[in-house]
């Protein structure tokens, strides 16, 4: 008799550990959501104010195709601008469509510049795009977009 | 903590005249943690600790501000160009989400 109501028991156990591990393990994997997550879709309204933003050769945007380590991705962007008072670059952003949070740095640019050009290097937490959003003086927006394959995310 | 951090800026080409358009690099050693990820012996999660706040300016006049968020790689790189108007001073001021505030200077020597 205590042999059997020893094995019950046990039985019993296995039964509600193999129920409640998996959804244990899943709460663990979802990705939790650092303070200053914000969407890509709500990172653009913010910086343009729901104004147009167009494609535009003027914008180069330099990545690499493939990152193996997505905690280093140098990103370079250049626009073609003659950066005088009237006509310059006011400001660059760099997106990344698919991290918690999407933004990575906003730029403001001068005519002291010389060039609209800006370098970094960013996390990314996947394979995504990265956008480069930039703002003329004249209040225009223009973009480019480029995809990147993440071999090892580097978010967290 | 408020230790000075190691940082270095880094103008190229090394060479340059009044008038040239140059590259202002700006490196500083700095962890960036995002709060997401968790300390390996004590199992906690670390706080986000990075630099929220950039301005580069040559002799108090700022020539780029920069608002930047955690997703910046560690020990993080900007690079901008200036094109210089003659002798001078650039400054770049930087401050964390933790309050840190530091600076760090390099002169600016054309020649010709």
């Amino acid at each position: 008799m205590k042999r059997r109501n020893f094995l019950k028991t046990i039985c019993a156990a296995s039964a509600v550990a193999a129920v409640t591990t998996p959804s244990m393990v899943l709460a663990k994997d979802a990705k939790p959501k650092g303070a200053n997550a914000l969407s890509y879709d709500a990172a653009v309204k913010a910086i343009t104010g729901g104004k147009a933003v167009t494609k535009s050769d003027k914008v180069s945007l330099t990545v690499p195709e493939i990152a193996e380590n997505g905690a280093v991705v140098p990103v370079k962007v250049n626009v073609e601008s003659p950066m005088t008072e009237a006509d310059h670059v006011k400001a660059i952003h760099v997106l990344a469509t698919k991290n918690s949070n999407s933004r990575c740095a906003d730029v403001m640019l001068t005519p002291m510049n010389g060039k609209g050009y800006f370098a970094t290097r960013i996390k990314l937490g996947g394979t995504q795009d990265i956008v480069a959003l930039v703002e003329m003086s004249d209040g225009t927006f223009i973009n480019a977009a480029k995809s990147v394959k993440v071999t090892i995310g580097g978010c967290g | 903590m408020a230790e000075a951090r190691k940082s270095m800026i880094k103008i190229k080409p090394k060479k340059f005249k009044v008038g040239d358009t140059v590259k202002v690099d700006f490196i500083v050693i700095h962890p960036m943690d995002t709060g997401l990820k968790k300390n390996k012996k004590t199992g906690k999660i670390k706080p986000a600790h990075y630099i929220d706040n950039i301005t580069f300016s040559l002799d108090g006049k700022p020539f780029t501000t920069m608002k930047v968020w955690e997703t910046v790689s560690t020990n993080p790189y900007f690079s901008v160009n200036l094109k210089v108007p003659g002798k001078g001073k650039i400054t770049v001021d930087y401050t964390d989400n933790m309050g840190e505030k530091n600076s760090k200077s390099k002169k600016l020597k054309p020649k010709g």
